[in-house]
């Protein structure tokens, strides 16, 4: 299902914050839950409450500060992106994820902070599956619950959520009926084995 | 104050339409019919007895999504609602069903173990919709109803709904990444148009539900909190 990613746009200018606001307030499949700061002490206050995905920043009002916040942002992956209302050095703009540019289309925009939020943290996404997850997946298509599954393969069935939300993220398909055409097509399970089929 | 949305009351509605055929489905959502001529989109609303207002805003909603209308433009729930109930109708009754005729039809041999895991896949998706929608018609809008004839005095309110509407499209989405990742079919010109109206349906069901949330909600908002000043 779509998920919800939190921004904050850190940009002096009202009328640049409230266009970015209106551009990333459509950021299908995603929702968008986006805050404002206009200056770099806001900035730090609403950072200090956490739990942004990513943090857009005038790279005037980020200048030197840039190392300084991403070495406080908390554990996680946090991404920055820079916001280039001028001509700006090659070299600031490097220590950002993902800058964007005043002349960078509505679309443009979109597409780059899509691509940052489904860009791996930790390069999970698209690695092929393991052995276990592969068999994870066979019992949930076979329709079983998680503690079943957790007996049968002899794990915790706290290892099995884990197990489920790594296959979703490496696959992107979030719906058993979506793991099951998965399944069929890679041949993971044995065809009469699939629950109401 | 000005509207200032890209179409108003005194511009032609054949203009309209040809500029932009998918206000097509809009029209037929308020029951507009064609042959409209040289009129204008307020003569033909009033024709139809459509609020003008509402039609507007509908309208130029969908066609400047960037653009967030503020304040919420002067709508009529009514009229709103009646065009919410119809693109249900068409969902569910046209568009979802024909999207499966024409998927069982790509896909051949009905008893191919994945053909009916894809087909299952649709029907849940479409089961969903179903149930998103019903929710809807049974109780989000019987209670705008009652609350525009001002005789509502239960709990509800419409932040409840709001903070629950999912997006109905999601699944959508996910189901065409899978068909084109995983389905080892060769491309033919009959799965390109199955693929393409499953884009379109997408696209048209995120505007449904962008029609709920930024027209509906803020009007039904804007007469709870009246209401509240009355009583």
């Amino acid at each position: 299902m779509s998920r919800n990613v939190k921004i904050i746009i850190t940009e002096s200018s009202d009328v640049i914050r409230r266009g970015l606001v209106s551009i990333l307030g459509r950021l299908h499949p995603f929702h968008a839950e986006i805050s404002e700061a206009s200056d770099f002490e806001t900035l730090t206050t609403s950072l200090a409450r956490g739990g942004f995905d990513i943090i857009i920043i005038n790279q005037m009002i980020a200048g030197p500060q840039l190392k300084q916040l991403q070495k406080e942002a908390p554990a996680g992956p946090v991404k920055f992106v820079g916001l280039q209302t001028s001509l700006a050095d090659s070299a600031v703009l490097r220590s950002f994820d993902a800058s964007i540019s005043l002349y960078d289309s509505a679309d443009q925009i979109r597409e780059k902070i899509i691509k940052l939020i489904r860009r791996p943290d930790s390069d999970t996404r698209h690695q092929t599956l393991s052995q276990r997850e592969k068999e994870v997946i066979a019992c949930v298509v076979k329709g079983m619950t998680n503690k079943q599954i957790a007996d049968v393969l002899c794990l915790s069935t706290h290892t099995v959520i884990t197990h489920r939300r790594n296959i979703s993220t490496k696959l992107d398909i979030h719906s058993t009926a979506g793991l099951t055409i998965y399944a069929i097509v890679n041949k993971l399970v044995e065809l009469e084995e699939i629950s109401g089929g | 104050m000005l509207n200032k949305g890209i179409y108003d009351a005194d511009d032609s509605m054949s203009l309209l339409v040809s500029n932009h055929y998918r206000m097509l489905l809009v029209l037929s959502r308020f029951g507009i019919g064609l042959g409209f001529a040289e009129k204008t989109i307020d003569e033909v609303c009033s024709d139809y007895g459509v609020d003008t207002q509402t039609f507007l805003a509908v309208t130029n909603m969908l066609l400047d999504d960037e653009c967030v209308p503020l304040p919420a433009p002067e709508i009529c729930p009514r009229s709103l609602l009646a065009y919410l109930y119809n693109s249900h109708e068409y969902f569910l009754g046209f568009r979802l069903p024909g999207i499966r005729r024409d998927l069982v039809d790509v896909l051949g041999d009905p008893d191919d173990e994945l053909n009916r895991a894809v087909i299952r896949y649709f029907d849940e998706y479409v089961d969903q919709v179903r149930s998103h929608m019903r929710y809807e018609e049974e109780t989000v809008f019987p209670y705008v109803l009652s609350r525009i004839e001002g005789n509502y005095c239960g709990e509800y309110t419409i932040d409840e709904f709001s903070e629950n509407h999912d997006q109905v499209e999601a699944r959508l989405t996910e189901f065409k990444q899978i068909l084109i990742r995983y389905y080892p079919a060769e491309g033919s010109n009959e799965l390109n148009s199955v693929l393409f109206d499953i884009f379109n349906c997408e696209n048209d069901l995120a505007s449904h539900n962008l029609v709920e949330n930024r027209l509906l909600v803020p009007a039904i908002r804007k007469l709870e909190e009246s209401w509240k000043g009355n009583s």
